[in-house]
């Protein structure tokens, strides 16, 4: 079963690793909504 | 995690139920991820934010992990992650998230 | 054209601040609201070092200047529990300053009499700094007398003051200057002043270490992350002047510039552009740091039993001036920046600032010794989850570098340890940010050490809630050219860039004479030529054409690699007009077809670099000429713009006749390099009998993609007004930007199906399996053996089996490589190889 389809997605991006939007462009394509997007900095 | 973002996934738990969200991540390690995927399943392992306590077992995933990129759009991901793949570890990325999912996810 | 301006001289400071981290850093701060009682803030206290710790720790003697980063990658890590034997608090670049006498420079920074000091801690402190060897009698008398403990107490617990610490004591306050204003809180003043002390410091270490006087200061820019104002322009700004007032910068005046942590590399760019521009003379880019990110990490460092390393506040300033002649340039011509539509993804960012500016410039990302990028220490990053910064930066240039072909993915580790270096900065977001390198840099490039290094700045503005965005910029530091600006009237009259051409021609038939005698036909033409002697001339030339002492070379029996060949320029007899051979010298591949395909684009570039504006095509009838023709044709149907010629003969077309060539109905005429170099001599050598070349340009430029070197080819038989042609041809290609012009022409035969077009004409001629013993027949491209000093040539070997016969040899472990040697096409290996490689290269039927 797809785990992104037709869900709410949450996005906890990192400025480091994977910033938000970037995974938020990803994710739309896999049928999630995304309610949320945002990008962590620890630096 | 962030507090703000904890009060946000919280919120977003209740607005739409647990078992309809999922979390993706996008941390640059093993143990930064394992720590956010505890928080929004387990509860903040820091007692500092407002997920403390409140054990919400949602989905969640790293962006870089399999399921979740077998989904995506091959040349989006190819776009937006690919190059990351060559800087971050993503197999302790990988065990770190699988060990929390087995764990504490109840999706 | 004004000269780039210079880094004349650079500063940094660190303040030690233990009672700063337990009372002002913000994760304490967010933890005493949340969590009173935590473990976390009891057990806080035992984690703080002592002064004298933080002056030994390795990362922190790097960043005043008494060690340098390679020393710092020599330490085992972690560095926590490491100490520098013999470290001090004064370093060539600033100095580590303990916390009481930091408290007494806040004090004297503050003129609206807000900081009050306990008496005799106030008295202590005086003593201590007038030992100082920067401050002088115009900051020292701004220290107050001091007030009485109970005053403090007082203010502290009634009046909405903030209390400042000593060693767990309580020895002064911050009063607020506003009851209701809450930009002007004790809390937001203990920030700023902080902020404001430690950015008088670094510019006082700056001014010192760069050698000026103060008076000579125009301009100042503060890039740090902190904002002053009321509450009615909250961020109204200008902490650069005030603290150029503190600091005595008397003619100075200047303004902050914002963008997180990418602010100071913003600066760093606008600083060189004012000076390059002539506003200024000499512009400060400097910040200080405050106390907000102090302890930032400290619950993992403290969880994991280690010593809180955020205990110090960062500063840093550096002088750009005016061109001295000696100085690093700041090349502001090659400058990236992440753009409003760039895009997020880390390859989007990295691209941006980057790939795409050396791109522009005609530099790979190997070109550049050291990056700087995100310099945190990883000491105080790694424990945290942050992982490391600076290694993650490097990583993500090198794959970046992986993904657009210009190095192996097994390189990766290589390219980190060679072009990045450890972090040594405290993690202060824009302390940090590129710049910490600057003084190293500076040195490492005036010491030959590095060519050039790249300043990268990158801000998360989304922290400011205003936008997703992420930003950042970057700059490249280089060389100085040698040239000084304001120089007298005589050089004023020259033109900005006057290109100056090596000869080297060791080895001429007509005598060592004609080099000079070349040399000097060309500066009468108003070129400017040197000539390069000696047996190691090659040598000595590239490392001219390195060092930039020379931008073009012209030489005789230079080896090419495969996929570079040269366009030849000549005057043809009918009707005196100029014609290019494309090729001459050189193999611009393997294949017949394909390298005659590639031809036409090198001489297009050689053309259009010369000043044709739309050179026009023609291929000469040759064996290969039509499938050639299919091929350009397809080009054009792409889109790449070919202006084809047309014979002068009755039935026309694209494909030239001998009598095209005589008469030079195309610009340029694509053949191969053995045709081409037959022709080249006929044209050159007609009107003396032969043995002297007396017309024309010489065999040309070697033209190839990522070929970045200007290297003419002259012959034995080249007389000097053919050397003279060869230094015009090279001046020109210089000034009209040859390798720009061969990038686009690259570029836009790319977007036409260059690649697609090539791999449908390719055709092998021979297996490389073919004779092995014992092998098992495959086509699977070989691996290639460890790279080894190949001297020794093979030569007889046809141009279109050269790259298989390589494969040959790797396939039975020997490395080999391929170049064109004076008569032709060569497999070069190691010597103890050769007899072996022979042996092979025959039951393969390479050679004979």
């Amino acid at each position: 079963m797809a785990i992104l389809k037709d869900k709410k997605v949450v996005i906890i991006g990192d400025r480091d690793g994977i910033p938000g939007p970037a995974i938020a462009d990803c994710a739309v394509t896999a049928g999630g909504e995304v309610v949320f997007s945002s990008t962590e900095c620890f630096v | 995690m962030d507090l703000e973002n904890q009060k946000r996934v919280k919120e977003y738990a209740e607005q739409y139920g647990s078992e309809n969200l999922v979390v993706l991540l996008g941390a640059s390690e093993g143990e930064a991820a394992g720590l956010a995927a505890e928080t929004v399943t387990a509860g903040d392992p820091t007692y500092a934010g407002p997920l403390a306590g409140v054990s919400l077992g949602l989905k969640v995933y790293h962006i870089c992990e399999p399921e979740i990129k077998a989904e995506i759009d091959e040349a989006v991901y190819e776009e937006q992650v690919s190059m990351m793949e060559m800087v971050l570890d993503v197999e302790d990325i990988i065990k770190e998230m699988s060990a929390i999912r087995e764990q504490y996810t109840k999706y | 054209m004004n000269r780039n301006a210079v880094i004349k001289g650079t500063g940094y400071v660190l303040v030690h601040g233990p009672d700063f981290v337990i009372h002002n850093g913000t994760t304490q701060t967010t933890e005493r609201v949340v969590n009173p009682s935590s473990e976390y803030l009891t057990a806080l206290p035992g984690h703080l070092r002592s002064y004298d710790k933080a002056v030994n720790y390795p990362p922190n003697q790097v960043y005043i200047g008494n060690l340098i980063p390679e020393d710092l990658a020599a330490y085992e890590f972690p560095w926590y529990d490491k100490e520098v034997p013999g470290a001090e608090r004064y370093g060539r670049f600033g100095e580590i300053m303990p916390q009481d006498e930091f408290l007494g420079l806040v004090q004297a920074c503050d003129v609206f009499d807000l900081v009050f000091l306990e008496k005799d801690f106030t008295a202590g402190v005086k003593e201590k700094l007038s030992a100082h060897p920067l401050l002088d009698d115009s900051i020292l008398s701004r220290l107050k007398d001091g007030v009485s403990y109970e005053d403090i107490k007082s203010y502290v617990e009634e009046k909405h003051a903030e209390p400042l610490y000593n060693q767990g004591q309580l020895v002064g306050y911050v009063k607020q200057a506003h009851d209701i204003d809450a930009s002007l809180s004790a809390h937001v003043l203990l920030e700023n002043l902080v902020y404001k002390a430690s950015g008088v410091l670094a510019l006082l270490h700056l001014i010192k270490s760069s050698g000026s006087a103060k008076e000579d200061i125009d301009y100042v820019i503060d890039c740090s992350e902190e904002a002053c104002g009321d509450m009615n322009q909250r961020g109204g700004g200008n902490f650069a002047k005030a603290e150029a007032e503190i600091a005595g910068l008397v003619n100075a005046t200047g303004s902050d510039t914002r963008g997180f942590c990418a602010a100071p590399a913003h600066a760093l760019i606008q600083a060189a552009a004012l000076v390059k521009s002539g506003t200024y003379k000499n512009v400060v880019v400097f910040a200080g740091g405050t106390t907000a990110k102090l302890g930032m990490n400290g619950k993992d460092h403290v969880k994991k039993g280690l010593p809180i390393l955020e205990d110090v506040i960062g500063g840093f300033g550096a002088l750009i001036g005016e061109n001295d002649g000696v100085s690093p340039e700041v090349n502001t011509d090659i400058a990236g920046r992440h753009k409003v539509g760039t895009g997020s993804s880390p390859q989007a960012v990295i691209s941006s600032l980057v790939t795409e500016p050396l791109e522009k410039a005609g530099l790979k990302i190997t070109d550049i010794g050291k990056y700087a990028a995100e310099m945190q220490n990883p000491d105080v990053t790694k424990p945290a989850g942050a992982g490391d910064v600076p290694e993650a930066n490097y990583k993500m240039i090198a794959a970046l570098g992986v993904k657009q072909g210009a190095i192996e993915r097994s390189a990766i580790g290589d390219f980190v340890r060679d072009h990045g270096m450890p972090g040594w900065a405290p993690t202060q977001g824009h302390i940090p940010s590129g710049v910490p390198y600057l003084g190293f840099a500076a040195e490492d490039i005036i010491s030959g050490k590095i060519e050039r290094a790249m300043i990268i700045g990158k801000g998360s503005l989304f922290l400011g809630r205003m936008t997703n965005l992420f930003d950042g910029v970057s700059v490249v530091l280089q060389k100085n050219s040698g040239r000084r600006d304001g120089a007298s009237v005589a050089d004023l009259k020259e033109p900005a860039v006057r290109p100056v051409i090596g000869i080297a021609a060791e080895g001429s038939e007509l005598g060592r004479e004609v080099a000079y005698e070349g040399a000097a036909l060309a500066e009468r033409k108003g070129f400017k030529a040197i000539v390069i002697e000696g047996e190691d001339a090659h040598r000595k030339m590239e490392g001219m054409l390195g060092s930039g002492e020379i931008q073009a070379a012209v030489t005789m029996h230079y080896p090419f690699p495969i996929g570079v060949s040269t366009v030849g320029r000549v005057m043809t007899p009918a009707r005196g007009k100029e014609l290019y051979l494309a090729t001459t010298t050189g193999a611009s591949s393997a294949n017949r077809v394909e390298g005659m395909v590639r031809n036409a684009i090198y001489g297009i570039i050689a053309a259009k670099a010369s000043g044709v504006s739309k050179p026009t095509v023609g291929i000469a009838n040759i064996d290969g000429a039509r499938q050639t023709e299919k091929a350009l044709l397809a080009l054009k149907e792409g889109g790449y713009d070919i202006n084809f010629a047309l014979s002068q003969r009755a039935d026309g077309g694209i494909v030239m006749r001998g009598n095209d060539l005589l008469t030079a109905s195309a610009d340029i005429m694509v053949m191969d390099p053995l045709t081409g170099n037959l022709m080249m001599k006929l044209f050159s050598a007609y009107t003396t009998g032969g043995s002297y070349e007396s017309t024309g340009y010489g065999y040309g430029p070697g033209i190839g993609e990522g070929y970045d070197k200007l290297v003419l080819i002259v012959s034995r038989a080249s007389g000097a007004s053919v050397i003279a042609g060869a230094v015009e041809y090279a001046d020109q290609l210089v000034k009209n930007h040859w390798k720009r012009i061969a990038k686009e022409e690259f570029e836009k035969a790319y977007k036409a199906g260059l690649k697609e077009i090539l791999a449908s004409v390719k055709t092998r001629t021979k297996d490389i399996d073919a004779g092995l013993p014992g092998d098992e027949v495959s086509s699977e491209a070989p691996e290639v053996p460890c790279k080894e000093i190949v001297t020794s040539e093979i030569h007889g070997i046809e141009v279109m089996d050269i790259e298989d016969a390589a494969a040959c040899l790797w396939k039975q472990g020997i490395y080999a490589e391929t170049g064109m040697g004076c008569t032709g096409p060569v497999v070069l290996v190691n010597e103890v190889n050769e007899a072996k490689s022979r042996e092979i290269l025959v039951k393969a039927g390479f050679i004979k």
